[in-house]
């Protein structure tokens, strides 16, 4: 994997329409991370950090600006394209784990195998490996309802990582989890991380920041702050 | 998504939304099942009508004589036609349309067995006429052309006759007496039932002797001739109805010398022709819409349901879309669930319909009842009619599905 910018935001504004007001919640981000990057993305709420993970993970187009993944503007890219880059390059981590609930912890896991036509056996494999991996072995059966906080985000984290994403997205993935489950967590990105894939996660928590080697804060829509740690 | 996944979905749907399933099952069921009731009973009227308008013989037309009508002679120069033997003679030698021919002498005539006497219908008739008009001969013997040139005096007896006039237990063998002389049942005939034919007259309620007899033992008192009162024939083709009778009475009037399209001195009916009125793909037709209505009610059910579980499902559908499901897996998805919920729904109302069909077929009721008749082509209809409605219920609900926007879903809540 070569070393090169794996995103590329130049000038990326996203307007929501509300009623009769239009809210600015990005205002102009020029952004670049490179490939293998752990980046922690801060800034005091309602600044704009979903909306900005949003446009990075292609769950939403930006009003203005352009956003490169790959090399490739996403603008230009067909439907069916964004859907497939959806399944196959992007990991996306929500703070509320989304999960469906009618589901087991393995069904929830393989979900992203289902639109990449993979054989059920090959799917329940790979969703049983990718359990294992974050320290859920043995709960494949659950139902997310059956499972505490800590462990619908390994299951959450279990689904993102199934597919081998070069990216992976996690918006405050440890915010609804006490001290030491969000620990767990961060320590399971940043094991993503030191395998190479390039990581960015939103969260309120410093210390949890830390663990990146890149900081970047937002305010009012647009970078105020972007530091090296390492 | 394998189909089983899709059923599965389709499943948790009706679960998650138990009152309301029922009554969109419903709708669903009573659909189909009315779809298959009513167009088998559509179809048992069309074959009731049919059979009863052949009881009188199939295919057949029947020709009486009448008067020269006025617009063909002078109005106090109409005279009344009658047939002869040679006017037969002569007509089943040159009609080419009708397939068989046959004469028949027709009076009331008192019948009478011992003390018992009743006023019957009486017809001379010829082994042709026995076979026009079908009925089977249930005991005994049919008349025949040796009882025809011996005008021997034998009669058939309909049903009803037989019950009138005989006691219990007498049949083939009995002596009775037709307007005074003495005749002997040769033969009874099997029941017919109720006919839709326009003279009302019942076969059950005959009895037939020989033409020949009857021409000679109760002979007309305006000519020596031997008189034929009406003449039968089966038409070779359905189809060709009026050519048929074109021929017949054009041959007769030249016999009988009057107009070829005098419609008035040459009677001719053919129960075919009533058929043609009645117009029985009318009545099928009705049917037909006011049973798709029906389900087609069922599907806005199917309809409303999925688009109340799409709304439900938003978080659902953004999570698969952000994983990498296309739009349009989840439009096959939504499409195939509203398929199987109306599958499920079609495959109890074709059961219901199926036995509700089978149930009433095996009573036993009068003829002029019509019964519900089942044929594949019905069932294959309203699975046809139900895949329709299946997928036209579930575009709507999918084509919103297909615009959930996952940014906007996966918010926390
Ligand atoms: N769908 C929407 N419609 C209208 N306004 C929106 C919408 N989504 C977000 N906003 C607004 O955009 C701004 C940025 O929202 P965003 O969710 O990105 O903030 P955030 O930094 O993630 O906040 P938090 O830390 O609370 O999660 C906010 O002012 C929010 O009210
Ligand atoms: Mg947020």
């Amino acid at each position: 994997m070569s070393a090169g910018p794996l995103l590329e935001l130049q000038g990326v504004a996203k307007r929501y329409a509300t009623g009769r007001t239009a809210v600015e919640a990005l205002r102009g981000i020029d952004l670049r991370v490179d490939r293998g990057e752990f980046v922690a993305l801060m800034g005091p709420s309602g600044s704009g950090k979903t909306t900005l993970l949003e446009i990075l993970g292609c769950l939403s187009l930006p009003s203005e600006g352009r956003y490169s993944l790959a090399g490739r503007p996403v603008e230009e890219i067909p439907a069916d394209g964004l859907a497939k880059l959806r399944g196959e390059e992007i990991g996306f981590v929500f703070q509320s784990f989304n999960l469906l609930p009618r589901l087991s912890a393995l069904e929830n896991a393989e979900l992203p195998l289902v639109y990449r036509r993979v054989g059920r056996g090959e799917r329940r494999e790979r969703a049983r490996a990718a359990l294992e991996r974050v320290g859920l072995g043995g709960r494949e059966r659950h139902l997310p309802g059956e499972l505490s906080g800590g462990e619908r985000q390994r299951v959450a984290i279990a689904r993102a990582l199934i597919n081998r994403p070069r990216l992976i997205l996690a918006d405050e993935p440890t915010g609804n989890l006490d001290t030491t489950t969000g620990g767990e967590i961060m320590a399971l990105l940043a094991g993503l991380h030191a395998e190479g894939n390039t990581v960015v996660v939103v969260t309120h928590d410093a210390r949890v920041a830390e663990r990146a080697d890149r900081r970047l804060t937002i305010r009012d829509g647009r970078i105020a702050e972007d530091r090296s740690t390492h | 998504m394998g189909l089983l996944d899709v059923l599965r979905q389709a499943l948790r749907t009706l679960a998650a939304h138990r009152s309301r399933s029922i009554l969109t099952l419903f709708g669903v069921v009573w659909g189909t099942a009315s779809v298959i009731f009513l167009m088998s009973w559509g179809e048992g009227v069309a074959l009731m009508i049919d059979r009863g308008l052949m009881k009188t013989g199939k295919d057949m037309g029947q020709v009486w004589p009448g008067r020269v009508s006025e617009e063909f002679t002078p109005a106090a120069d109409r005279r009344w036609l009658w047939f002869t033997d040679a006017d037969i003679d002569f007509l089943r030698r040159r009609a080419r349309l009708p397939e068989l021919l046959g004469a028949e002498w027709w009076e009331w005539l008192t019948a009478a067995r011992g003390p018992r006497s009743i006023n019957a219908d009486v017809r001379g008739v010829d082994p042709e006429v026995l076979a026009i008009r079908g009925v089977p001969v249930a005991a005994g013997r049919s008349i025949t052309e040796a009882d025809l040139a011996h005008r021997r005096r034998v009669a058939l007896l309909g049903e009803k006759a037989r019950q009138r006039l005989l006691a219990p237990g007498e049949g083939v063998g009995t002596r009775i007496r037709l307007g005074g002389q003495p005749f002997e049942v040769v033969g009874l005939l099997a029941h017919v039932g109720t006919q839709l034919s326009r003279d009302r007259a019942e076969i059950d309620e005959m009895i037939w002797i020989p033409i020949t007899t009857a021409q000679t033992h109760f002979p007309a008192w305006w000519t020596d001739e031997p008189v034929v009162n009406r003449v039968l024939y089966r038409m070779r083709d359905r189809s060709l109805r009026v050519e048929t009778e074109t021929e017949v009475r054009a041959l007769l009037a030249e016999r009988l010398r009057v107009g070829a399209t005098d419609e008035e001195a040459i009677g001719i009916f053919s129960s075919v022709e009533m058929l043609e009125e009645i117009q029985v793909d009318r009545i099928v037709g009705v049917l037909f819409i006011i049973a798709v209505t029906t389900l087609l009610v069922g599907g806005i059910g199917v309809a409303t349901m999925m688009l109340d579980a799409i709304h439900q499902r938003r978080r659902e559908i953004g999570l698969r879309l952000a994983v990498g499901a296309r739009r349009r897996d989840i439009l096959l998805q939504i499409l195939l669930e509203s398929l199987g919920i109306t599958a499920l729904g079609g495959v109890l109302g074709i059961g219901f319909g199926v036995a509700a069909c089978a149930g009433l077929a095996r009573l036993h009721v009068e003829d002029l009842i019509p019964l519900p008749v089942l044929r594949p082509g019905i069932v294959a209809t309203a699975v046809v009619v139900l895949v329709f409605v299946g997928t036209t219920a579930g575009l709507l609900p999918a084509s919103r599905a297909t615009r959930v926007a996952p940014a906007e879903v996966l918010r926390n809540e």
